[in-house]
């Protein structure tokens, strides 16, 4: 027999390791989260209790879903909700009697990606689909979500709350469905990932290292999306996630200031993390049609493996903005392919193409900073000024405001020198 | 699981050739719908300028003419399905031809157990003297949370207990409250695309709370039914005669 202590930290880490896919197989069943966290709570405590006693279960994870289906059982049969019939508990209370069998690897997983697609279903509001996925899918909890995203934490639960009531309520299914609708679902996962993962890399307020975890958590996500269904675009995401967050040490200073691509000490560059990038892109480029997550992460590839700016392969950067902007058009990625068009033919050449951008982006800060330097490199000073100080116009976030001041500082001292 | 289908849309959008050819797209979907054991009733609604809203205020009763809020988008129509779940309920409002030209609300129905058994076959086709009426009880959640559980349940008995007396007097067809307007969500088709988000169709202080279907014999006749709905004291009953293409139900012949 094992003895507790030693049986009990095991369970503990089974319970970190495996009450994800617990949760996920037991919500499926019983349609119902609160429900459901709290049978499976009961089935890991029920394990603590006879695990030490009676020996491990062969399988595990088929021995906790059973002990809260059981439970579930009891619960159902107990309460009374007024807006059940004695028809449709009796249905639940038979089904899940009859859900009686080993599950296989396959459909654990399959609860999984329901799960994830039950907490991202477009039916909800996008600011509950992520706090749902943060909370059911990787476990954090309502304080922890509320304090990365700077919310109270009696506002996030209220969010968690509200989309736990449509999904029961609105019978928002635990099914994957079809081939014809599936792709449109998983595009909407990988944004809610996305989102996630922004939420923490652009982290510009509050506590930095609670929202620094939410891009951790994303690429946590990412990998299990991609372990779930293997989708072009999902390893494509995953890559990008990678990338982005290789450079986490380099792109801001001691005091918090940002560091532009082309000025990153690129010897801070997470290497390990560029090489798992690499392997998840090469499969990501593997599909048909290759989609904008894919594309965007190709571009930051190449970023990642020119040792400067200056020998950086620009002339396929361009390539891949141009099939980027066929895959999704956007005035924003013909900027960024503007600044590369730059970087191979010169900055008159980008100039030109940033001026077909300029009414569409007149609001955009980066529009006007892009602009700034451009004309800065081609030595129209006065008017690289005039931009940064339109740019100024329209930034509110403080680094970059003040990345904006400190260019302005070095064109006065350009212009100061060039007149003595 | 029960829907109601709640179609909005400019009503300036449509010619008439237009509205016809919906009705009849709608029908085919019903008959559809019908041949899989999935369909209950359904109906256009006569124009909003024929609209009549009740309300009772310190006792008296206040009628208005027009609808309970002036919006862009009118509420047109309606669908009550019996789907599986909410994505059977997408599938089917992305396919009616209003929702590209306005939105379809999708929302959950309450059954509640103990009303008596909907009438919409027997007496769809009540003869000249009677006609088929829509009330749409609007309510304000935060006046009822204000009020508190009890008052809730109580106005839910009286509810229920107008519907008996309706059953009793051969007017009843349907009632049934919806879920709260947060299991609510809206369809759209734009550029050949489905968008599909939460929330209703409009923000407005007042939420569509549940309805009934009844046959009256004239506007004053379903005045005097609304004005005794509990929904009328906290909130506003609109009442809406249905367009004259015949409900379509279950059971019956389709248009």
């Amino acid at each position: 027999m094992i003895p507790s202590a030693e049986a009990t930290s095991a369970i503990d880490r089974l319970f970190r390791a495996e009450h994800g896919r617990v949760l996920a197989t037991v919500v499926r069943l019983v349609r119902d989260f609160d429900l459901a966290e709290d049978v499976v709570q009961e089935a890991f405590i029920a394990a603590i209790q006879q695990w030490p006693k009676d020996g491990w279960p062969g399988n595990p994870v088929a021995w906790l879903v059973s002990c809260a289906r059981f439970k579930a059982i009891d619960s159902i049969r107990r309460r009374t909700r007024m807006q059940e019939s004695e028809r449709e508990i009796a249905g639940l209370i038979a089904e899940l009697e009859a859900s009686n069998h080993d599950l296989s690897e396959r459909e654990i997983q399959d609860d999984q990606l329901r799960l994830i697609l039950a907490c991202c279903h477009p039916a909800l509001d996008p600011q509950v689909q992520v706090a749902l996925t943060l909370r059911e899918v990787c476990g954090l909890t309502t304080e922890e979500i509320a304090a990365a995203f700077l919310v109270a934490p009696a506002t996030m639960a209220q969010r968690i709350v509200r989309g736990k009531a449509k999904i029961r309520d609105a019978k928002i299914p635990f099914r994957i469905p079809g081939v014809e609708e599936l792709p449109r679902r998983i595009e909407a996962v990988l944004a809610v990932c996305y989102l996630v993962f922004n939420e923490g890399y652009s982290a510009s307020a509050g506590p930095l290292h609670t929202r620094q975890d939410l891009s951790g958590e994303a690429i946590r996500l990412g990998r299990l999306l991609c372990e779930l269904c293997p989708d072009g675009e999902a390893f494509g995401l995953l890559a990008l996630m990678l990338l982005h967050d290789s450079r986490r040490e380099a792109r801001t200073t001691s005091t918090g200031d940002v560091v532009l691509l082309q000025e990153q000490d690129r010897s801070r560059w997470n290497r390990d993390a560029i090489r798992e990038a690499h392997r998840w892109l090469a499969r990501a480029m593997a599909a048909e049609p290759i989609g904008a997550y894919t594309i965007q992460a190709a571009i930051s590839a190449l970023h990642a493996d020119a040792p400067s700016a200056e020998r950086t392969d620009w002339r396929q950067i361009v390539a891949w903005y141009d099939a980027l902007i066929q895959a999704a058009p956007s005035p924003v990625i013909a900027l960024n392919r503007a600044v590369a068009v730059a970087m191979c033919d010169g900055p008159e050449a980008g100039l030109a193409v940033v001026e077909t951008l300029q009414a569409e982006l007149a609001d955009y800060h980066l529009l006007h900073a892009a602009r700034g330097d451009l004309l800065r490199r081609a030595g129209r000073i006065a008017e690289a000024a005039a931009a940064y100080r339109q740019a100024l116009v329209h930034a509110y976030q403080d680094p970059e405001r003040r990345l904006l001041g400190r260019r302005l500082t070095e064109l006065s001292e350009i212009q100061a020198s060039t007149a003595m | 699981m029960r829907y109601m289908l709640l179609v909005y849309s400019p009503e300036s959008a449509w010619t008439t050739e237009e509205w016809t050819a919906c009705v009849v797209a709608s029908s085919k979907i019903c008959q559809e719908l019908q041949a899989q054991g999935r369909f209950i009733a359904a109906s256009p609604l006569q124009p909003v300028a024929t609209a009549t809203t009740v309300r009772i205020r310190q006792g008296q009763t206040l009628v208005t003419s027009g609808p309970f809020a002036e919006t862009t988008e009118q509420f047109g129509g309606f669908f009550l399905i019996d789907v599986p779940d909410l994505d059977a309920a997408i599938a089917i409002a992305a396919r009616l031809p209003a929702a590209g030209k306005g939105t379809v609300e999708v929302r959950p129905v309450f059954v509640l157990p103990d009303l008596p058994a909907e009438q919409l076959s027997a007496r769809s086709d009540h003869g000249a003297q009677a006609a088929p009426f829509m009330l749409l009880c609007y309510d304000d959640e935060q006046a009822w949370n204000a009020l508190g559980p009890e008052a809730l349940r109580a106005a839910q008995a009286e509810a229920a207990a107008l519907v008996r007396t309706l059953d009793a007097r051969g007017q009843y067809l349907s009632a049934s409250p919806l879920h709260p307007i947060a299991t609510a969500t809206s369809v759209r088709i734009r550029q050949g695309k489905l968008l599909v988000s939460d929330g209703p169709f409009a923000e407005t202080r007042e939420f569509l709370g549940g309805y009934f279907l009844i046959h009256a014999r004239d506007l004053n006749d379903v005045i005097t039914v609304a004005s005794k709905h509990p929904g009328a004291r906290v909130g506003s009953v609109e009442i809406r005669r249905l367009a004259d293409v015949g409900m379509l139900v279950s059971g019956q012949q389709l248009v």
